[in-house]
């Protein structure tokens, strides 16, 4: 199987997107046929759809899983599919609103609290997914665990509104962000790729200093996600060092503090 | 396009979104191992790519190369590194024909004449017309990829084209579907394909929306994107494997200044690559959810059980089989030597002990749940109020301590003695870090 098939041409790809033919290739339905036996099928869509699929793909063989592959220092396998996903995903589409009531983590329920929905957020991490909304209420977003929610209704909103609560939404985010600058210690530049691969889930920029032959990384993350950059650090430990954001840098005086005194003893 | 033209797109897209743009021309060309020229001539192809698969992006037209393939969390949900698979080089009449012969068959199966006859009508009036063994050709390689079928009955064949997943579903299914499909490529191993399917569906979906815009409501938090390009190395890997066949690969290490070594057909410009030949036999393919990287574990005669990152391999090709006893046996030898490999480290098994702490005055034990969820085999042995032990043998040490380290002041390594005293000299070295540096008066 290559990936590198002359069908997937840049070319072809385009000359059919603008005579708006389909088709797919053997490798693209063995893969969907082998997806389909995971227990996320049974969420993602009615039982009839999933006959219909599995049916199409009867001439293809699933592909063959014989242990060659395996994945390391994850999770272990975990549902990726949330039976409210069909339900906001809709809601998300046509951009409407949302009344909700969902259990805060003390086990207080908040009751109707209506809002706008604005993304479905699956935590690669934590392998749980969350509603991010505008609370109308209270004027802020939120992210809410879709395990969390007891309740969930579709509610009008006018085309003016829906544009209103974007664009606050735009302006919350941007105004969350944080930036924190990362050194990479010149003695360990012969690892700089293992240290890239470690960040490159976030968004950053990464400088070249010719003169003291290293490397500066800017990340640019939401506030609330710093503990997620600080264990990331932590994780690369002498191989970094933050030089800017005085809050990573004063939780990192913190921690180094806090766990040398753990050797005290010693 | 020969394969060598991959390898050096592939370390090209990775050097350029890792690094996203720490280096200039030089720098960049230096690093990889190439010429200015080539360079140039390589980020002329990509641009040129992207532009015709990205067509229908509006706002992000005037960015930079650069800037598109850097990662923007809350706007791109297309994984840009994908294109990577679309830029198979391809004669332009070629992919006029292809496109045509599928354009033809989206309504009703035909015959190799009829599509001849719709090929030829659909070609400008300059274009030299294609004879009917072209055609043939051109639909014995359609079959052979599964894009077309041909249909039962006698002669003349008919040939109808796989589009059912389109044409057999109800709007709402087919969203239904393109969700599926958007959460499990993002979400499972490998996903390449589903990529490409995705990509598919979307367009296909924005047909039938007509003008309006699909919102995209799906957000991955802290995915790797990078281990898209990786997966070009994993197939073949993976039938090399199913084949019970050794693999003969240039690899470049990490320590290396260059990733990536031309082949050159002038023996005046051949020069000496940094990388290494390596002939192994490939037993498993590991991929490791902490850094998002790719390996592969396999057998190399005289040296035993090997390790590579995926990143660092090129000029990959398959070579001799070998008998399925001796595969079985070395794969168990591999077995028995990564049963407790944190990631993929084969060293000795070591028992580690540590102490966790519950964090204080938090509603929620998030550093049990954690250790809970990605501890791996390890287990809690002792509970008390305030901290917990946790116990894990593993292959090594090197492999577990990132994560351990991780937890910053909330974990205290007990045993192995010197893992307690490594952990005890690095806080102290990374203390100094944050220590103001005094002015000398």
């Amino acid at each position: 199987m290559s990936l590198f098939e002359k069908i997937f041409n840049y070319q072809i790809v385009s000359r059919l997107d603008e005579s708006g033919a389909f088709a797919t290739t053997s490798q693209e339905r063995i893969w969907l046929q082998s997806m389909l036996s995971d227990p996320a099928a049974t969420e993602a869509f009615i039982p009839s759809t999933l006959d219909k699929l599995r049916l199409m793909l009867a001439d293809d063989d699933p592909l063959e899983i014989d242990g060659s592959l395996r994945e390391k220092a994850g999770i272990p396998a975990s549902p990726v599919y949330h039976p409210l996903l069909r339900i906001l995903r809709s809601i998300l589409r046509s951009r409407s609103g949302i009344c909700m009531s969902y259990r805060m983590r003390n086990g207080r329920v908040h009751e109707r609290m209506s809002g706008f929905p604005y993304k479905l957020e699956f935590s690669m991490v934590k392998k749980e997914w969350s509603l991010l909304w505008y609370n109308r209420r209270h004027r802020t977003l939120m992210s809410t665990k879709l395990s969390s929610i007891v309740t969930i209704t579709e509610e009008e909103i006018p085309p003016e509104e829906t544009e209103k609560f974007t664009q606050r939404i735009l302006g919350i985010l941007e105004s969350r962000k944080e930036q924190g600058i990362i050194v990479i210690i010149p003695m360990y530049n012969v690892e700089l790729s293992r240290i890239l691969y470690a960040f490159s889930c976030f968004e950053k920029e990464v400088e070249y200093v010719q003169a003291a032959d290293s490397y500066r990384i800017t990340l640019t993350f939401q506030t609330d996600e710093s503990e997620y950059v600080l264990s990331k650090i932590r994780f690369l430990g002498k191989r970094v060092k933050v030089v800017q954001g005085s809050r990573l840098i004063s939780r990192m005086k913190e921690t180094t503090a806090r766990a040398l005194a753990r050797y005290e003893e010693d | 396009m020969a394969r060598e033209s991959f390898d050096k797109e592939i370390q090209f897209l990775r050097m350029l979104t890792l690094t996203s743009g720490a280096y200039n021309r030089q720098q960049f060309a230096d690093r990889l191992g190439i010429s200015v020229h080539t360079f140039d001539k390589t980020i002329r192809r990509l641009k040129e790519i992207v532009q015709s698969v990205q067509q229908q992006l509006p706002a992000e037209q005037g960015h930079d190369f650069n800037e598109m393939l850097r990662l923007n969390y809350y706007e791109s949900a297309d994984p840009l590194l994908l294109f990577l698979f679309r830029a198979k080089s391809l004669k332009e009449t070629e992919s006029v024909r292809l496109a045509l012969l599928l354009t033809a068959l989206q309504s009703q199966p035909l015959t190799t004449m009829e599509l001849l006859d719709a090929c030829c009508e659909g070609l400008p009036a300059y274009s030299a017309l294609p004879d009917e063994k072209t055609i043939r050709s051109d639909l014995k390689y359609l079959v052979e990829v599964g894009v077309v079928r041909k249909e039962p009955g006698g002669r003349p064949y008919r040939y109808a084209v796989r589009n059912d997943l389109v044409t057999e579903l109800t709007d709402e299914e087919l969203l239904d579907l393109y969700d599926f499909v958007d959460v499990m490529a993002n979400t499972q191993l490998p996903s390449v394909q589903g990529y490409l399917l995705r990509d598919h569906l979307k367009k296909a979906m924005r047909r039938q929306a007509g003008a309006q815009e699909i919102a995209e409501p799906f957000l991955y938090k802290y995915h790797y994107y990078s281990r898209i390009l990786d997966e070009a190395h994993v197939h073949p890997l993976l039938h090399a494997i199913r084949q019970r066949r050794c693999v003969t690969f240039l690899y470049f290490s990490a320590a290396k200044q260059s990733i990536y070594g031309s082949q050159n057909t002038n023996p005046l410009f051949e020069k000496e690559t940094e990388g290494r030949e390596h002939t192994i036999l490939p037993l498993q393919v590991i991929y490791d959810h902490q850094y998002g990287r790719w390996y592969v574990l396999g057998h190399a005669g005289g040296k035993g059980i090997m390790k590579f990152r995926m990143e660092g391999m090129t000029q990959l090709a398959e070579g001799e089989p070998v008998s399925e006893k001796r595969f079985a046996d070395l794969l168990a030898v591999l077995e028995e030597r990564t049963r407790y490999s944190w990631l993929v480290d084969t060293g000795r098994a070591v028992k580690v002990r540590v102490r966790f702490f519950n964090p204080e005055g938090a509603k929620r034990n998030f550093i049990r749940e954690r250790v809970l969820l990605q501890g791996q085999w390890g287990t809690i042995t002792e509970e008390e109020s305030e901290s917990f032990i946790y116990e894990i043998t593993v292959n090594g040490i090197t492999e577990i301590k990132p994560w351990l380290r991780s937890f910053g002041s909330s974990c205290e390594v007990l045993e192995p003695k010197r893992l307690r005293q490594e952990f005890k000299q690095e806080w102290k070295e990374l203390q100094a870090y944050y220590e103001p540096i005094r002015e000398n008066i």
